[in-house]
């Protein structure tokens, strides 16, 4: 019923309007008939068309087929909307804080995998709701941080209100946005959470990855209703009913009544809307029960304190409560209570299915964390809301100011940018007296950091583009548990905290699950890739002919880094991974021999038999214990290693100083010179910042 | 130790077969230059003369750059001037007027250029480099010779070198040339492969390679060098080791491997990034240089400078005076000279070269405007030089010119790799130095003075690294 609904809305148009505007309605809803199913051609050739306008879409229909004939009764719009559209949604737009009775609020999110078009589509939503004015729409509203936009990938999450008429009612939707990246499964799985129903965005030309398929998952677990919509129609690659059959095959959901859009061109916008309005059911009316908010988002902003964004979920919350945040036992007045439309816009309270923000001047990010619940300091609620969980950093680098009076201002960025992001650790292991002197021994400046899989390069960058430091990072690592002979176990994630050699009986390593998406031909790069990295085949299914799912079981130290880079590269960007801990119980023990560098000695053996880009990793990690655990030589074992080590790194030969001309070269050396006196201030470093980079392989030109 | 310039007698055979034609003209016009004793005035540069000193003597070295190619080779940034496949037939009577001009203004630069008229040795080294100089006919070879000698005089047991292509030359061009006194020659063959070759844009074959050598055979060139390029697209390591057995086979006096060096302006440049497919990834690279340094040593070669193997007598003079940071004159286009403490590189583009030369003969030409004498400067130099070679870095006269601070922090910042094995320490008799000993002692002055002589880097593993460990010296210099 999605097209004849629609038609109601235009309807509403034109008799709002002018009586002209009809001809306008008609125009788009035309192209929307074509799909539909017979009842539905009925509905409108009662009302509205004669016979021989049928007729002439049944020619038309003959002539899209390709279109058509893929999900049966979908929806297929091939026009894009108008500008009256556009203004009519425009001025409804302007009164969308107005408050809805519940029944009428619809909140969604999108799922969809990077570059699927999700934030293409989210913008063309507020667009078409007069959320957002054309005019001062920025290319991907949604993508808040400048690193985000530039990227173009989405890091953090961020809410849209819309308001959109139906049937002559007015309707509340919530666009709940959720991260793209594979990093970020707990924050997809709260801001699924905070929601009835999904939008799941394929690209009509590419299918289902791999961390779409998580997110379904998630999203199915939590009983959201979920809408197929197959995105990018109008490239010409575009095979929509193989990737319906595909989600069909993938997922099991029933995708007859897929959406075809184009976010870029506008196409199906409506009808997507339509469907949101129709198919996802709408929030409980609670709002007489305590409050009880779900945090589904939070950031810390310079003047204000942390923001939380939240879903009311019970209750109604107004500005100026004393609120309490369940799990941290903070407890705050909420200074100001808002929507997020897609900024923020103040009102006086939100009640249960209501998405908004508040502030309340919370100091620390750690106060509000994402999944936490929000109830009345005097009021509260029995039971929080069941989900959370604690952010546990799983990989760890070590940081250092390239100068080493940047290291107060470094530790005070690390400070700053703790309190702005929950999945952010650092240890920071002087005392203030320790500092107030002078450093003696330089590479006691590291700091310990620890991070979510993927997303080193993004806190370098942040700190260097904001804070403006320039910073040495070493390849990251990851937390290693050892059993000691009299029964503790001791996490490290740096050596120099690993128990003395005789008190140790083994060290175990993370393992992770991962699943890898693939069209069939990369299948072999990838499972080489994946036993390159010491993992452990498990399964590989057919998910379609051409599609193939593999899931290995690899060391958590083996994926960070490049693996993400090199799944990509190896398979020319179209596979996609999803990965998930499978903790430490299910480790592999691994016996140290060498007693100074259990690293070491642990990848050397695996480095023995392993091809040369992982010798070259592991150098890598060898010569980064070499500086972080900040004894020296003594911890990078045998002179072999060294020198192995280096010359991994990089061949250095001179070239040929062609007819004497030895001034390039000079210059050059002078300035590899320049990198080591730079490099000094961080103590014994043999191996210049372009050796981690290359690791972590986050730029091609350093220097 | 191989320093000092005891290879001379090895040389005098070669002249003294007699020079018909123009050189026995230059010679005589040389005589008195040469029989002034040259033997305490050349052996005092090399063995007493100050570093900081080296430079300011006159040269007794000319690289002379012919930048005639046929084509631009596809790794290739080099100041040449590609012909087309016109000049492709040796011995074509009619001269190509492109090389005829060319050579007419390369005479001119060398006449104009400006003399200390008290101390004018004659040329010790003339070294013909391209471009690929055994295009250039050799009457006109012989006219830049004669300008040489004419200006400076030429020794008459100079090592004179040219880089010569397979397929520019035949027999008689080649017998030509030695008659004009060319007595090294340096084959460029850089692949024995077919696809290599076509890979890199070379202009000739493996055919051509076989009889290059043939030729330079039958010819009786006793020196000559057969340059290599490793690291070639596709290339892997049984290849490689198949390009060193046939040089081995073919019995060369000495050998160039270079390491290919991708230039962003080459078509290599725009096709490649270094150390990812098709190019060897960077561990594959060296141990192609591993590759190369123990099958050429293990068939007699001395592998004498990063990039340079030699049997024994047989290094190149020419190169060494670079190495050893001494001055020498260049002339043509791009070419880089090292006169009176200044490194002066000459325009790249032909028409600017061209007014160059025009404003030299004015007198408008002023080398040395910023001469600023930097000791600093000059000591890079010489470590940068000499950390080449496998000499080393001669510590008494590095002392001698830059003081012992310099040395001692040399030495700390080398430490770790002396450990490793990448640095070595030798006495003054050549004998290396016990790692432990150089650990326990380094830091003492007067151990320094009395056993520390040289300090260089090891075979292949330390000239893998040299940037790496020469910049790390650089650091030490300017804390």
């Amino acid at each position: 019923m999605a097209a004849a609904a629609d038609f109601c809305r235009l309807n509403l148009v034109s008799s709002s309007n002018t009586p002209n505007r009809l001809l306008n309605a008609a125009n788009f809803t035309r192209p929307g008939s074509l799909g539909l199913n017979e009842v539905e051609l009925q509905f409108h050739r009662k009302n509205y068309l004669s016979t021989s306008e049928l007729g002439l879409h049944q020619k038309r229909r003959r002539g899209l087929r390709v279109c058509c004939q893929a999900a049966g009764a979908g929806v297929q719009p091939k026009t894009a909307p108008s500008d009256t559209d556009l203004e009519f949604a425009a001025r409804v737009g302007k009164d969308r804080l107005l408050k809805v009775p519940s029944s009428n609020i619809r909140n969604f999110c999108i799922i969809a995998h990077i570059d699927h078009g999700k934030s293409t589509l989210a913008d063309k939503l507020l667009q078409m709701t007069g959320t957002v004015e054309s005019r001062e729409m920025k290319a991907q509203f949604l993508d808040n941080m400048d690193l985000e936009r530039e990227r173009g990938i989405t890091i953090k999450l961020q809410a849209a209100r819309m308001r959109f008429m139906y049937n002559n009612e007015a309707y509340c939707l919530n666009l709940i946005d959720t991260p793209g990246h594979v990093d970020f499964s707990y924050e997809v799985s709260r801001s699924l959470a905070a929601c009835e129903g999904a939008l799941l965005v394929v690209d009509a030309s590419q299918g289902v990855e791999a961390q779409t398929l998580a997110n379904v998952y998630l999203a199915l677990e939590n009983d959201l209703e979920i809408i197929p919509v197959l995105n990018k129609i109008d490239l010409p690659g575009a095979e929509p009913e193989r990737v319906s059959r595909e989600i069909e095959e993938v997922v099991g959901l029933d995708c007859s009544n897929a959406i075809y859009c184009s976010a870029k061109e506008g196409i199906g916008i409506n009808e997507i809307l339509s469907a949101i309005v129709q198919k996802i059911p709408p929030p409980q009316d609670t709002a007489e029960r305590p409050l009880r908010a779900l945090i589904f988002d939070s950031y810390y902003d310079a003047y204000r304190g942390v923001i939380v964004y939240f879903r009311v979920i019970d209750g109604t919350i107004r500005k100026g409560d004393r609120i309490m945040f369940m799990a941290s036992k903070k407890d705050y007045y909420a200074d100001e209570v808002g929507v997020l439309s897609p900024n923020q816009l103040q009102v006086d309270q939100l009640y249960a299915g209501e998405v908004g923000y508040l502030s309340a001047s919370i100091r620390s990010v750690a106060d509000a964390r994402v999944g936490d619940t929000i109830t009345h300091y005097s009021r509260k609620a029995e039971e929080s809301l069941s989900g959370y969980k604690e952010a546990t950093p799983m990989v760890f680098c070590g940081l250092f100011p390239v100068d080493a009076d940047q290291f107060n201002e470094l530790r005070d960025a690390l400070e700053k940018l703790q309190l702005n992001d929950a999945a952010l650790k650092v240890h920071i292991p002087f005392q203030e007296e320790f500092l107030s002197q002078k450093p003696q021994v330089p590479w006691d400046l590291a700091l310990d950091v620890g991070f979510l899989v993927f997303f080193i390069w993004k806190f370098q960058e942040r700190l260097e583009r904001e804070y403006n430091l320039s910073l040495i990072t070493t390849a990251p690592s990851v937390v290693y548990r050892v059993n000691c002979v009299n029964g503790d176990t001791v996490e490290c994630s740096n050596p120099s905290l690993l128990p003395e050699p005789g008190s140790r009986r083994s060290i175990e390593e993370p393992f992770v699950k991962i699943e890898m998406l693939t069209p069939k031909d990369y299948i072999g790069a990838l499972m080489e890739l994946a036993q390159d990295r010491r993992g452990e085949f498990k399964e590989i299914k057919f998910i379609t002919e051409i599609r193939a799912s593999i899931i290995y079981e690899l060391p958590l130290a083996e994926m960070v880094g490049d693996f993400f880079d090199q799944l990509k590269s190896r398979s020319k960007g179209y596979a996609s991974m999803e990965y998930s801990f499978i903790g430490l119980p299910s480790l592999i023990v691994i016996w140290a021999r060498n007693l100074n560098c259990f690293l070491i000695d642990t990848n050397l053996e695996y480095c023995t038999k392993g091809s040369e880009l992982t010798l070259g990793a592991f150098v890598f990690s060898k010569l980064c214990i070499h500086i972080v655990s900040g004894d020296g030589r003594a911890c990078i074992g045998s002179k072999v290693i060294a020198s192995e080590a280096i010359s991994a790194i990089r061949k250095d030969v001179l070239a040929k100083c062609y007819g004497g001309d030895i001034t390039r070269k000079k210059k050059l050396l002078r300035k590899q010179a320049e990198g080591k006196k730079r490099m000094k201030a961080i103590g014994r470093v043999d191996v210049p910042q372009e050796a981690f980079m290359a690791v972590l392989k986050l730029e091609k030109e350093v220097l | 130790m191989l320093l000092k310039s005891t290879f001379v007698p090895l040389f005098t055979a070669i002249p003294a077969r007699g020079h018909p034609g123009k050189l026995s003209v230059s010679s005589v016009r040389n005589a008195v230059a040469q029989r002034c004793p040259p033997t305490s005035r050349q052996n005092g540069s090399s063995n007493t003369t100050s570093l900081l000193l080296l430079h300011k003597l006159p040269p007794t070295s000319a690289y002379i750059h012919l930048p005639f190619c046929r084509k631009r080779c596809h790794y290739c940034d080099f100041p040449i001037i590609a012909l087309g496949s016109s000049s492709s037939n040796p011995g074509d009577d009619k001269d190509d007027p492109r090389i005829l001009n060319y050579l007419e203004t390369l005479c001119r630069e060398i006449k104009a250029t400006k003399l200390d008229s008290s101390n004018r040795p004659p040329l010790e080294t003339v070294f013909f480099g391209g471009g690929t100089p055994s295009l250039v006919p050799p009457r006109l070879v012989s006219s830049v010779l004669d300008a040489l000698s004419y200006k400076f005089g030429v020794c008459s047991n100079a090592e004179i070198s040219m880089e010569m292509d397979p397929g520019t030359f035949g027999e008689g061009k080649l017998k030509e040339l030695m008659n004009l006194g060319v007595n090294r020659v340096s084959l460029g063959v850089q692949a024995f492969q077919e696809e290599l070759l076509k890979a890199c844009g070379r202009a000739h074959g493996v055919r051509e390679v076989y009889e290059a050598v043939k030729i330079v055979k039958s010819c009786g060139v006793e020196n000559w060098s057969m340059d290599l390029i490793s690291s070639l697209p596709h290339q892997n390591l049984s290849i490689w080791e198949q390009s060193l057995q046939l040089t081995i086979q073919a019995q060369p006096t000495h050998v160039s491997v270079y390491d290919l060096q991708v230039e962003q302006e080459t078509k290599f440049g725009v096709l490649y990034s270094p150390g990812e497919f098709p190019l060897p990834s960077e561990n594959q690279s060296a141990e192609f240089y591993r590759v190369a340094s123990r099958m050429l040593r293990d068939a007699g070669y001395d592998h004498y400078e990063i990039s340079s193997y030699c049997k024994s007598g047989y290094r190149c003079k020419h190169n060494s005076i670079y190495w050893k940071n001494k001055p020498f004159y260049a002339f043509g286009l791009g070419s880089a000279s090292y006169v009176d403490g200044v490194r002066f590189s000459r325009p790249r583009r032909l028409k600017e070269y061209m007014d160059y030369v025009q404003n030299l003969e004015n007198g408008l030409t002023n080398c040395s405007e910023d001469d600023i004498f930097d000791a600093k400067d000059l000591a890079m130099d010489v470590i940068m030089l000499s950390l080449r070679t496998a000499d080393g870095l001669d510590l008494k006269s590095f002392k001698e010119a830059f003081g012992d601070s310099h040395i001692l922090s040399i030495c700390e910042v080398y430490r770790p790799h002396v450990e490793s094995g990448h640095v070595i320490c030798l006495d003054g008799q050549g004998r290396t130095i016990a790692v432990n000993e150089f650990l326990s002692s380094f830091s003492n002055e007067f151990w320094r003075n009395e056993k520390l002589a040289y300090l260089r880097l090891s075979d292949p593993d330390g000239f893998l690294l040299s940037n790496e460990l020469i910049s790390l010296a650089f650091s030490a210099m300017a804390p």
